[in-house]
């Protein structure tokens, strides 16, 4: 077991590595200067002296090098073009919105794909099952861009059961522990559920399929045989079945929650790593650019690699060579 | 069975809380306070180290001041000045020295008086080559800035120049014995130490920083005019998508929002309880024509163009009315604006004509106009994520098609693009310029910024370069009125560029609010004016 820990380990090091590098090829091969000033009364020296200021006056191998080597060594992903500010230093306070964003909506993502699977799972083709899968398909199909502006217009705006955006309200530092969490939960409820929803259809129909399946094998009819209830069977041990391909699921899920979260960040102005992002390819702020695409490639690998690692220890067909 | 019933009540009553505090709520307003919506976070305190956008000043402003502040009357005539921590000014017979008399109640936040010092120390930072400030070109003219007494301050320059009071007013005054203790060189290394060493002489001073989501600006009790700020506390959101801060405003959790689009301002027009204001922000938006290319060496074809282009069609389209059509760089809204020139009307029948006069037929009746077997068929860029213009590109394309012009939009990454038009190395570019009140357009007109310079049509008139420099000479600008309208009439005729549209800026407000003034040089002019009704 541990030498396919160190295995995978490395292997998601070396995967790292290869972000990295690709990442700052792609940037750093696009076209343009970040430094050319907008203002076309600033002269060009003073572009120049920035340029030499962040060593963009360098050649590209050289930039290459010590950037790396600042990120390796001292995890010193450079300063902001924009704000000036270190990029490490930014992406600290990015990140926890957007983990907590993209968990509340990975939990909203299997309460109501596995309620959902289960409603359906219950009785196979039945009036209840189709419209089930139905809708799956309709959330599964519609854009959460598309999605979250409604939230925000019907419920937010329109009917005010939620805030319109923001991850708290206005001078929210004043509030005590309780209160300031009870703001938080507030604001994240909608856009997790927005965010939960996309995914939620694809985890009602393994659900579903799963439970189906589960019917059929004969710890399922062994099961009905000892005289367990419907309801037993299907939340206990047919669960129990669906487990590692729901994991399984989570994996694929990361990347397309953080994505996700990009685009419900912006909705729902969440101060998090996607709005960070799409700031940076705006104003053209390489670093915080590539530091960003490369937390995003991190953490996708990070999950990946810790759903492999539970999935050995769920499913005991599973085994580790 | 009771854990379970408690734990579900306990559930219900998490969510109802939770629910509850996000409910909007109909508890009176506290009118101590306003939430200003803001589609930018504010990067430093120290502008010398932020980006240089307005945006950015406008909430500078509310900690520092300058020693003068330009006035926003620059529809009547050329920029006046008002006091900042300056009271008065006056120049040498020779205007080679300009000596400024200090406040003497002006205080830093931390009870340290104003004094000649900051602003010796504030133009040393402005001028450091390690720091270095996007404006730095303005304190050129100045040679040295001579601390007289505590409370007066001489300013040298190397020439007579009419930019003078442009030059030493452009900038704000900075806390020397703060930020002294930090070298020059080390500034940009860490802007958010400015943050946590922040002492201000503004109306405002800083609450609460939390980094992505707000600042809070509480009323700085020091504050030399007595009164103001009116409001205990200001609290800056950010909502970087125009949407979002739309939908924040609608759902009233902020109170102004600044920077809105047109199709924002759109749904805010008619809501109750909210002021839509739509100001002119000296910005224009317009056409270069490289006359290196074949197809743009003539200004008949050019003027042609003109006409062929339904200007008032985009703006009525792309901005719903919040923009008007230009017809000169010297925008309708400033003093010197030639108010007798017409814009080139969109005719087509009349561009044909004049297309056909200027050589362009279509000989091999495939629909795109030739002259010399040279097809009239070029490629028409802009800046990729500029949304109004490439809307634009698409509307001039079918323009243009109509009288047989063959224009192919194509968006071009902003850096790359302005690299591209300073080598002249495009055909046709729209882009946008905003101007200063100096209206020394040199830099976009005169044959000089040709190589490598701003001068993207590579326009060379002889007589519009005499009027540039001519009216960037004049100690009084009024009296280079003339000046000014000749060269407006002389662009207009050449048409090296053709001006789009004057956009206008969109703020929204909540009409309780009173004394809300936003101008051109700041959405946040008179905030320490702000107050509830």
């Amino acid at each position: 077991m541990i030498r396919f820990v160190l295995r995978r380990l490395l292997a998601a090091a070396i995967l790292f590595l290869i972000v990295l590098t690709l990442a700052f090829a792609v940037v750093a091969l696009a076209p343009g200067d970040p430094m050319a000033p907008a203002d076309p009364r600033i002269p060009p020296e003073q572009a120049e002296r920035l340029r030499a200021l962040y060593g963009l006056d360098q050649p590209l191998p050289v930039q290459y090098l010590r950037w790396l080597g600042a990120v390796i060594l001292r995890w010193d992903w450079g300063q902001s073009y924009r704000t000036g500010q270190p990029v490490a230093e930014l992406l600290f306070d990015a990140l926890p919105p957007t983990l907590l964003l993209a968990g509340a909506a990975l939990l909203a993502q299997y309460a109501l794909g596995i309620g959902l699977g289960l409603i359906a799972g219950f009785r196979p083709n039945s009036r209840l099952d189709l419209s089930v899968r139905v809708a799956s398909l309709v959330v599964y199909a519609l854009p959460t861009f598309w999605v979250g502006l409604m939230a925000v217009l019907v419920l937010a705006v329109g009917l005010g059961l939620a805030p319109a955006g923001g991850m708290t309200s206005a001078a929210a530092f004043e509030l005590g522990p309780v209160a300031a969490a009870l703001d938080v939960l507030a604001h994240l409820w909608l856009p997790a559920l927005v965010l939960g929803m996309s995914m939620a259809g694809d985890i009602a129909r393994y659900t579903r399929s799963s439970l189906i399946e589960f019917q059929a094998t004969e710890a399922g009819r062994a099961a009905r045989a000892r005289g367990l209830s419907e309801t037993r069977i299907l939340l206990v041990h047919g669960l129990a079945h669906a487990a590692p391909r729901l994991l399984q699921l989570a994996s694929v899920s990361a990347p397309l929650l953080l994505s996700g979260a990009v685009v419900a960040e912006v909705v729902f102005a969440w101060p998090g790593l996607g709005t960070a992002t799409l700031v940076a390819i705006q104003s053209r702020d390489i670093p915080v650019v590539l530091a960003a695409t490369t937390y995003g490639a991190a953490l996708v690998i990070a999950a990946s690699l810790a759903a492999d690692l539970l999935l050995t220890r769920l499913d005991p067909r599973i085994r580790v060579e | 069975m009771i854990p379970v019933v408690a734990m579900r009540l306990l559930a219900a009553a998490g969510l109802a809380a939770i629910l509850g505090w996000g409910c909007a709520s109909d508890t009176p307003r506290d009118k101590t306070r306003l939430a200003v919506g803001m589609r930018f976070e504010y990067p430093t305190p120290n502008e010398l180290l932020a980006p240089a956008t307005l945006s950015y000043s406008a909430i500078s402003n509310q900690f520092f001041l300058p020693l003068m502040a330009e006035r926003p009357d620059f529809r009547d005539g050329p920029p006046t000045w008002a006091p900042g921590l300056a009271t008065d000014w006056e120049f040498s017979e020779d205007r080679l020295q300009l000596t400024v008399r200090l406040r003497q109640d002006a205080l830093w936040s931390d009870g340290e008086p104003v004094t000649a010092e900051d602003v010796r120390f504030s133009w040393l930072a402005q001028t450091d080559p390690e720091i270095p400030w996007s404006y730095s070109l303005y304190k050129e003219s100045i040679t040295d800035v001579e601390v007289v007494e505590a409370g007066t301050v001489r300013f040298h320059f190397h020439a007579a120049l009419p930019s003078a009071l442009a030059d030493v007013s452009t900038g704000l005054i900075l806390p020397k014995h703060a930020w002294e203790q930090r070298p020059f060189a080390e500034w940009r290394g860490d802007p958010s130490w400015f943050f946590e060493n922040l002492v201000t002489s503004g109306p405002f001073l800083l609450e609460n920083r939390t980094p992505g989501q707000e600042l809070v600006l509480g009323r700085n009790p020091d504050y030399f005019e007595d009164g103001l700020p009116r409001l205990e506390r200001v609290v800056l959101r950010t909502a970087s998508d125009g949407a979002a801060l739309t939908n924040l405003l609608l759902a009233g959790e902020v109170d102004v929002a600044t920077g809105l689009g047109a199709t924002d301002a759109q749904r805010i027009a008619n809501q109750p309880g909210l002021r839509l204001i739509a100001y002119s922000n000296r910005q224009f938006t317009f056409v270069s024509w490289n006359t290196r290319r074949p197809w743009f060496q003539d200004a008949e074809t050019r003027r042609a163009l003109a006409m062929a282009i339904d200007r008032q069609a985009m703006v009525d389209t792309i901005w719903h009315g919040f923009a008007e059509v230009g017809n000169s760089p010297i925008i309708s809204s400033v003093w010197a604006h030639d108010a007798g020139l017409e814009p080139w009307p969109h005719d087509p029948p009349a561009a044909r004509e004049a297309l056909a006069a200027a050589g362009w037929t279509d000989g091999d009746g495939d629909g795109t106009l030739e002259r010399d077997g040279v097809p009239f068929r070029f490629e028409l860029a802009t800046f990729a994520g500029a949304a109004a213009r490439w809307d634009a590109m698409q509307m001039i394309q079918a323009d243009l098609r109509a009288v047989g012009i063959d224009a192919q939009p194509r968006r071009v990454e902003p850096g790359a693009l302005i690299q591209r038009m300073r080598e002249k190395d495009f055909d046709a570019a729209a882009s946008a310029f905003a101007i200063d009140t100096s209206l020394d357009l040199r830099y976009a007109f005169h044959s000089r910024s040709i190589p490598g310079g701003d001068n993207y049509a590579a326009y060379d008139n002889p007589e519009v370069d005499r009027l540039l420099d001519s009216f960037a000479t004049r100690l009084d600008p009024s009296a280079g009125l003339e000046d000014l309208h000749r060269l407006q009439r002389s662009l207009h005729d050449d048409q090296p560029i053709l001006v789009l549209w004057e956009p206008l800026t969109l703020a929204a407000f909540n009409e309780e609010l009173e004394s809300v003034e936003p101008n051109a040089l700041s959405p946040l002019a008179n905030l320490q004016e702000w107050a509830w009704r």
